[in-house]
């Protein structure tokens, strides 16, 4: 749930308890004021009959009251009845209707002759009025909610746009990429702490990894130098006469984990160049075509491992740098052969812009989520563990989805351009 | 021929040398840039073996003082940055050909053994090894006065081969001249099995003696 959201929802719900609950206290207020008043006016026209019968000593007649309703009624042998208001209806003769009414029972006594007498008023002017009332005061609570609705939703998404903002960005946050934080200036202190916090941790983080990243490139490149030298001393060495069969199987050995370290340096080089963007020469591939010419390049491979192609062309073109091209397909092909069965295939097919390399292998899946990861390899893998590492982040450079899966003993990687 | 070898590093230096100077071969070495400045205003070389990273100088700048000097000195470039920049802009320079750091002998041999011959002979040239005659720019192979058929990877092998001879070259240094470094053949040494088979028997057939010998767990040399 949204903090304006959340916090609308607690507002609202807070305003429309307290209006409601004061839309009540008023109703019943008012109510009670009016029926107060009512009673007041039923106390006049009592004190008036008494007076009238003190003075005349008979009942005034009833048509002598206007708007009010005045009944007597003889009590004979009966208790007195209690003085009490009650509510009634009253019948309007003018308007020739039923109206809710308020009545006075009250007792006057003349001579020794007992009465009771009704008075009955009209109440349908104050029940008007406090319905009136009511209807304002729910008005009232009406047009304040839905102000109060729409001033929060427009100035808190109006306040909160910095945060929204910063937090776009720090979503997009990528390490390798150069482009700074642009932070939208903001009246609000909190927002402008944030700003500048998630800007110095970001530049402070940026260091870090420039700093990472240069220890990487310049540690690979001073090791190129010592290999070179070990490989020249080997292929001096070889030329000595006197060499035996042991010797020359160990320095082959010694050859290889050489040239396997070199390789490791220069996949590390390649990584590190990939993440600073430093190749920048793009150009127009026909990737169909580079796919072929890999396949034929790759033709006494396939052979050897007695391993089936199938393949699927369609034209593709690309924009991107021919030197990772090369790379990526080299990588994808590579891996599909060396990770596969003695008689196995390969598939790859190319369409609707999207290149799937699909090969049989062992029957079990690779952890589809740490494939892409540096060193992750097979236990019985001689690779570098950085192939598919490189694969990955060329196809992030270029914003292309890769994606693996495994599907009844073929191993698939797609490319989505 | 004549070889300017300018680099750094005295282990590696050393190494090149040795693997050079056999043959009579003239070998000079310049261990920085300065000196390697005024060798190259005093002297002609028909290769220049130019490390880029010098303790005190960019090799660049060699490549612009020859360029000035209008020296048609063979150019090769070797150097531990895979760079692509780095190559383009050497090239540009007037470079013949790049060749990154760490690499075998034998293919930095059989490189300079190409830009001399390009040089001496303007493009149109005869690798010549006893009876065994190859036109580079035709791409053919003949033994005697017989036309030997060969393969793209046998004619390859036998110019590569030739650069070399008398050395030993080793099965990983083959695979990479053949396939480059982009496949990855650590583990698929028999196709250069396969290959040195076929060629053998193809110049042995065509009437050449049998010049290729298998050095057992090492690789193969190519000696009369």
């Amino acid at each position: 749930m949204k903090l304006a959201q959340k916090y609308n929802r607690v507002n609202l719900i807070t305003s429309l308890i307290i209006l409601v609950l004061s839309g009540a206290i008023y109703y019943l207020a008012i109510h009670y004021i009016l029926t107060n008043k009512l009673d007041n006016d039923l106390k006049i026209e009592e004190e008036e009959i008494i007076a009238s019968v003190l003075k005349y000593k008979k009942l005034p007649l009833p048509s002598d009251f206007k708007d009010q309703k005045v009944t007597y009624e003889e009590l004979k042998n009966k208790e007195p009845a209690e003085r009490s208001f009650s509510n009634t209806s009253y019948y309007n003769p003018e308007e020739k209707e039923i109206e809710p009414g308020r009545s006075l029972l009250t007792n006057v006594r003349i001579g020794k002759q007992d009465y009771k007498v009704t008075i009955t008023k009209s109440s349908l002017e104050a029940e008007d009025l406090v319905r009136l009332i009511f209807l304002i005061t729910l008005g009232v609570i009406a047009i304040l909610l839905i102000s109060l609705t729409i001033v929060n939703r427009f100035i808190l998404s109006s306040l909160w746009r910095p945060f929204y903002e910063t937090l776009k960005q720090l979503k997009a946050f990528n390490l390798a990429d150069k482009n700074e934080f642009s932070v939208q200036y903001t009246q609000i202190d909190e927002f402008q702490e944030l700003n500048q916090s998630v800007i110095s941790m970001s530049d402070r983080v940026r260091q870090d990894y420039k700093e990472l990243k240069s220890f990487t490139d310049n540690a690979s490149h001073e090791m190129m130098t010592p290999l070179a030298v070990i490989n020249a001393k080997l292929d001096t060495l070889i030329q000595t006469e006197a060499l035996s069969d042991q010797q020359g199987e160990l320095i082959e050995d010694v050859y290889l984990a050489v040239n396997k370290l070199s390789r490791l340096n220069q996949s590390l080089l390649l990584l590190a160049k990939i993440e600073n963007n430093l190749i920048k020469d793009e150009e127009d591939i026909a990737l169909d075509i580079l796919i072929a010419q890999k396949i034929r390049q790759f033709k006494e491979l396939f052979t050897a491992g007695d391993i089936r192609i199938e393949q699927h062309l369609d034209n593709q073109h690309l924009l991107m740098s021919k030197y990772l091209a090369d790379i990526l397909l080299n990588n994808l092909i590579n891996n599909a052969i060396r990770h596969n069965v003695q008689g196995g295939g390969i598939k790859i097919s190319l369409l609707d812009g999207r290149l799937s390399i699909a090969n049989t292998g062992s029957g079990k899946a690779l952890d589809g989520s740490r494939a892409f990861e540096r060193f992750y390899k097979d236990s019985s893998s001689e690779g570098t563990g950085l192939g598919l590492a490189i694969t990955s982040q060329i196809c992030n450079l270029y914003r292309y989805k890769l994606t693996y899966n495994y599907e009844t003993g073929w191993h698939i990687f797609t490319i989505q351009f | 021929m004549k070889i300017l070898l300018i680099e750094d590093e005295a282990a590696l230096r050393d190494g090149i040398i040795a693997y050079f100077t056999e043959e009579g071969n003239i070998c000079e070495t310049a261990d920085d840039y300065a000196s390697a400045l005024t060798k190259i205003n005093i002297y002609n070389y028909d290769c220049i073996v130019l490390d880029l990273t010098l303790p005190d100088g960019d090799g660049m700048e060699i490549l612009r003082e020859l360029k000035r000097l209008h020296k048609n000195d063979g150019v090769l470039i070797i150097s531990a940055r895979h760079s692509l920049d780095d190559k383009l802009s050497g090239l540009n320079l007037g470079a013949d050909d790049y060749l990154v750091k760490p690499f075998h002998l034998s293919e930095l041999k059989a490189r300079v053994s190409a830009i001399v011959r390009r040089k001496n002979f303007d493009g149109n040239n005869l690798i010549v090894f006893r009876e065994i005659s190859i036109d580079t720019l035709a791409m053919k192979t003949v033994v005697g006065n017989d036309n030997v058929n060969l393969t793209k990877k046998e004619y390859d092998l036998l110019v590569y081969f030739i650069a070399n001879q008398n050395k030993v070259i080793t099965k990983s240094a083959l695979a990479e001249h053949l396939w480059g470094d982009e496949i990855d053949l650590s583990d698929h040494f028999d196709f250069i099995y396969t290959h040195i088979k076929n060629l053998r028997k193809k110049l042995v057939e065509a009437g050449c003696n049998d010049y290729i010998k298998s050095m057992y767990g090492v690789g193969y040399k190519f000696s009369s």
